[in-house]
């Protein structure tokens, strides 16, 4: 059977997230800077030119909507307040007044829209142009008062408002600084970008003017933080050692070997939070032998996910029984009963269903040959653990699993052309939605590398996205769960957690449940 | 002379040309391309192929070459892919923080290679020789990245002397200069052991001797500046290697230097960038190469240019 060891303490950790912190009634303590530590460069501050989201944007950019680091409910940000028109293509914002971008020129409807066509239009290309779905104007209707307008209802989309990567942005800095945006780049958050070093640090300083941060933080002016720093350093283990010496005030998503020796020795503070990936085995039903459904299910029953969340992972991770991780918004609960639990007479059950019978060594043999398939995944530690950790379950199965590290970019390459047996990677989004990238078969062979390919869950994929009423969509995603976990296009394994420290002296930092560091409360105290 | 180094100077056009024709083919016969990495997972098809048109990239090959090398020939080496910023600025932002680690750690490789070497050379034979030739072959086993980790553990994290990452100082360079250094170091001690000992038997070296040179002045007057021809050269490519940049090192102390440029750049498949980092450390070897020729010149009064 599989257990849930770690849900507990996931849901006790997550009921502790907002109780975290705070000073008690004094005033907060002025001044200071902050350092924080990340493993790459983002290819650029402007949003509509980044193919993945980063905190680098997150601090100095703001969203027409936020989540509420409490509750997990949608809360206004930039937008006062906002309405769905009852048949689900218009969204109407009441825009906050008085919020004034860093370089001085106000924020309004006309900022809002020529951001949103600025991302929508072809000639910008923006990789994350798709997460405003079905958008197809923008329409100023007054002043504070600005319509997104969609050809059919595209619900994921607060999912997506909240995403830095629809962040509004200065029209008059993307005016004056053309393609040198990305490099001088102007919003409305709490901090101002200042000085971009590449590939060593990106410094900003804290917005003088800022008095209209999400209700969800004690502060209602400026960060109490004179300057944030955000270091670049790639190796995992000296940007331990830079914290561990004091040089980084905020190290957030320490590698998991450190975290549970830091976690043991108690020196630093730490916040542990479950994140909005999932790591999968994806099997390409196209290619024998795991074309057959039957294989793929003994696949499955013979993978105990507990143990690599446990083992591979350090225990930093839930194991996960839908493709949906549990965190992520169209999880259902009831897809335990569902589950491919870890079952190896079941598997072996299966297998001789499908022809195979115990050959020498144990080896699930079929017309004189052995089982075997070969998955492929990036050479990052985690994933060359996690496959290893499967080798030896398939092997007690009888299924041999081959292993093939690769740079991600040719990965993904080859697997367009279907050459593959199977992968090992993970994903990340907060909404099941991302589910339509992975599986529709409009997605081939780009994102779809199972090339999986159902009418059914096209169809659900597609009612996923214009099923407006939140409790009808979730049958959508219960119903597709269902599916996918019948016909195994993936075997889900683990979402990992997140486990970010900080100096004792740096006091009311906050992670949202989607692992976003929140610092409008921040104060360092020494 | 001058003729010698015009000579040699125009000997880069074909040099470049062959090396950038290489490159070029190479960047696309690997597999992934710079628009998918770019877009991830949520671009379209359509959205692909618009952002190919953009770049050019779905023009024929051959096309896409001349016009880079038309481009190029005129300074300009167009836009990153990955961060559309204009490739000379990526690399020109670069070149002072890679040329000052080069600097520091090629300065580190020859105090200790030359100095070990000659006295493993002067004490042939001796526990003195078998010693310095253990250290030496340590230092050019050891892998830089766990060397420089170990240097981290003991000088920044226990006796807290230096910082780990950055480089805002020179304090931050001294431990990626030590860690570049020691495996250089270890060969320039070695080719200083074997050339010594070499010229230490030269007939010279003899009358010198039996003439009453003492023994200090002897090596450093008479033997040292005769053995150093065979080090300058190996000291001149290692310098040249380390100027194309030291992507472990780099990495280990985050530090921004030419060789994590390449690497991103070929990871995202950035091929702007990819090109004319390739063609800039084409220049700075055959420069550095040069430099290296004319420097015989001045130890051996003997080398004439023609």
């Amino acid at each position: 059977m599989r257990r849930w060891g770690t849900f507990p303490v996931l849901l006790v950790v997550l009921a502790l997230l907002s109780g975290l912190a705070g000073t008690g009634g004094a005033a907060p303590a002025r001044g200071g800077t902050l350092t924080m530590v990340i493993g790459s460069d983002p290819p650029s501050l402007d949003p509509h030119r980044t193919p993945s989201v980063n905190i680098a944007h997150a601090v100095m950019y703001e969203t027409l909507v936020t989540v509420d680091r409490r509750t997990g409910e949608f809360i206004p940000a930039l937008a006062e307040s906002w309405e769905i028109s009852p048949d689900g293509t218009a969204i109407t914002f009441k825009l906050r007044r008085g919020v004034k971008f860093h370089d001085g020129t106000p924020f309004n409807a006309a900022a809002v829209k020529a951001t949103f066509d600025r991302l929508v239009s072809k000639e910008t290309n923006a990789p994350g142009a798709s997460w405003v779905g079905t958008l197809t104007r923008t329409d100023v209707v007054d002043d504070f008062t600005v319509r997104l307008v969609f050809s059919k209802p595209y619900a994921p989309i607060f999912s997506s408002l909240r995403i830095s990567f629809l962040a509004i942005l200065s029209p008059a800095a993307i005016a004056k600084m053309g393609a040198d945006y990305g490099q001088n780049p102007v919003g409305t958050g709490p901090f101002r970008f200042k000085q971009w070093v590449p590939n060593d640090r990106i410094v900003y300083e804290r917005n003088p003017d800022y008095a209209w941060g999400p209700a969800h933080y004690k502060n209602r002016g400026a960060p109490y933080v004179d300057q944030l720093i955000i270091r670049i350093i790639p190796d995992e283990a000296t940007r331990v050692i830079a914290f561990e010496r004091g040089d980084i005030d905020i190290l957030p998503g320490a590698p998991a070997r450190d975290a549970r020796r830091m976690m043991r020795d108690g020196k630093f503070p730490f916040i542990q939070i479950p994140t909005t990936s999932g790591t999968y085995l994806g099997l390409n039903v196209k290619r024998a032998p795991v074309n057959d459904v039957r294989v793929r299910r003994a696949i499955g029953h013979a993978i105990n996910t507990d143990e690599v969340a446990r083992i591979a992972l350090e225990g930093l991770a839930v194991p996960m029984m839908s493709p949906i991780a549990p965190t992520i918004w169209g999880y259902w609960d009831g897809v335990r009963q569902f589950a491919l639990n870890h079952d190896v007479e079941r598997s072996r059950a299966l297998l001789a269903e499908a022809g195979y019978r115990p050959g020498p060594g144990g080896a699930m043999t079929k017309d004189g040959k052995p089982l075997e398939f070969t998955v492929w995944t990036y050479a990052r530690m985690t994933n060359v653990r996690i496959a290893v950790v499967l080798q030896a379950q398939l092997r007690a199965a009888g299924i041999k699993l081959n292993i093939e590290q690769m740079e991600p970019a040719t990965l993904l390459a080859s697997t367009q052309r279907g050459e593959h047996d199977a992968i090992l990677i993970s994903y990340g989004w907060p909404d099941a939605d991302i589910l339509f990238y992975f599986f529709h078969s409009s997605r081939l062979p780009t994102t779809n590398r199972v090339h999986y390919v159902n009418p059914q869950v096209d169809k659900l994929l597609e009612d996923g996205q214009t099923t407006v009423d939140t409790a009808k969509r979730l049958e959508v995603y219960k119903q597709l769960q269902r599916v996918l976990l019948a016909e195994v296009p993936w075997v889900p394994l683990a979402s990992e957690l997140s486990v970010n420290f900080n100096q004792a002296y740096v006091q009311d930092i906050y992670y949202d449940k989607y692992g976003n560091l929140l610092l409008l409360d921040a104060v360092r105290t020494r | 002379m001058l003729r010698y180094v015009v000579r040699r100077l125009l000997h880069l056009v074909p040099v470049l040309l062959g090396i950038s024709f290489l490159v070029f083919l190479l960047v696309h016969l690997v597999p992934g391309d710079p628009v998918r990495v770019m877009l991830a997972d949520a671009g379209s098809p359509e959205q692909v192929e618009r952002m190919r048109h953009q770049l050019g990239l779905d023009r024929p090959l051959h096309v896409q070459y001349v016009s880079f090398v038309v481009r190029a020939a005129q300074g300009d080496f167009g836009r990153s892919i990955h961060t559309r910023r204009p490739v000379a600025h990526e690399i020109g932002f670069r070149i002072p923080y890679t040329v000052r680690m080069a600097v520091a750690a090629t300065l580190v490789a020859v105090a200790m290679g030359v100095v070990l070497g000659a006295i493993a050379a002067i004490h042939h034979q001796s526990p003195l020789d078998y010693g310095t030739m253990v250290v030496a072959l340590a230092g050019v086993s050891l892998p830089n990245f766990w060397l420089g980790l170990v240097l981290i553990l003991i000088f920044s994290l226990y006796l807290r002397w230096l910082p780990p990452a950055g480089a805002d100082s020179w304090l931050h360079l001294i431990l990626p200069a030590i860690t570049l250094g020691t495996s250089s170091s270890a060969i320039i001690a070695r080719l200083t052991r074997s050339s010594m000992l070499e010229v230490l038997r030269q007939d010279y070296v003899r009358t010198a001797r039996a003439k009453g040179v003492g023994p200090r002045r002897l090596v450093y007057r008479h033997a040292l500046k005769n053995a150093m021809i065979p080090v300058v050269s190996i000291v001149g490519m290692q310098f040249a290697s380390l100027l194309g940049g030291a992507v472990i090192v780099e990495t280990v102390f985050g530090w921004p230097g030419i060789g994590r440029l390449a690497v991103d750049a070929i990871f995202t498949r950035d091929i702007p960038v990819i090109q004319a980092v390739v063609l800039v450390a084409a220049v700075i070897f055959v420069f550095t190469n040069l430099l290296v020729d004319l420097l015989y010149g001045l130890l051996d009064p003997r080398i004439r240019y023609a």
